[in-house]
């Protein structure tokens, strides 16, 4: 079963058919791949707890392009709420884009994560081979996800996008898609 | 036929273009005249750069900070269509 996109991209028209299954498929894939790589990064770091972002905020950081801005979270009550917040929200967000909850919130916030390890990691050694990495690969793949409202294809937004709450013309919808 | 709207033209073609411009134009002209990588393994700066590593990311967190501003715009400053999304 094949849809037909038609629209204007750059000034042309545009016309092609997609296959639906296919598009649903590669949605809920990369929900998964990318849910679960955050998942497991935010549960990894609850089970090894403590967990100490000093070397990343405070040491890597320092000297990047977003070291003005992560300045003031490198010590004290600024560290220990990065200390929670990261495993904390990397938890959250791999749960809501695996299971397609709020799944546009999620992904919102797994691309800001990932612009913070794209810099930092990228200008202290990680693009000694280009600028295209893991990290940048993530961030667009999160940007896609929530574009696409992946998480109504065999989601839990399927489910809210019937509640009055996530319908018509509430904003609450536009955290699903 | 859906299109782009003034918001939407600014986001995909403003801010694409600066991440795409910053990461592949700006590679494609490093890798002819200048250094293919701008830092080394070990974190240091490839001074052979024609564009500044600097400048570079400012480019592309510039392009980054024009999405996230305008997926803020969009739930703060506009109502989606109410027509249904899906089913279940």
């Amino acid at each position: 079963m094949a849809t037909s996109i038609e629209t204007r991209l750059l000034g042309r028209n545009v016309s092609f058919r997609v296959s639906g299954p296919w598009l649903a498929y590669w949605l809920v894939t990369l929900r998964l791949a990318v849910g679960w790589w955050f998942l497991h990064a935010g549960l990894d770091k609850f089970l090894a707890w403590p967990f100490d972002a000093g070397w990343f905020v405070g040491g890597a950081a320092a000297g990047t392009s977003l070291g003005p801005l992560m300045g003031p979270f490198s010590d004290g009550v600024g560290l220990a709420v990065v200390n929670v917040m990261i495993p904390l929200g990397q938890t959250l967000i791999g749960l809501g884009v695996i299971v397609g909850g709020l799944t546009r919130l999620a992904a919102f916030f797994g691309a800001l994560l990932m612009a913070f390890f794209y810099f930092v990691n990228g200008e202290t050694g990680g693009w000694a081979h280009g600028l295209v990495t893991g990290e940048l690969l993530g961030l667009l793949i999160f940007a896609m996800v929530a574009t696409l409202g992946a998480g109504r294809v065999l989601g839990v937004d399927a489910y809210l996008q019937r509640l009055s709450l996530f319908s018509g013309d509430s904003k609450l919808r536009w955290l699903i898609g | 036929m859906s299109e782009f709207t003034t918001a939407d033209k600014i986001a995909a073609y403003l801010g694409g273009g600066l991440v795409v411009f910053g990461v592949v134009g700006i590679g494609v002209l490093e890798i002819v005249w200048g250094s293919p990588h701008p830092v080394s393994s070990e974190g240091q700066i490839e001074h052979g750069a024609l564009i500044p590593l600097e400048i570079r990311s400012y480019i592309i967190i510039v392009g980054l900070v024009i999405w996230a501003g305008y997926a803020v715009y969009k739930v703060v400053a506009t109502s989606p269509d109410p027509g249904p999304t899906g089913t279940a």
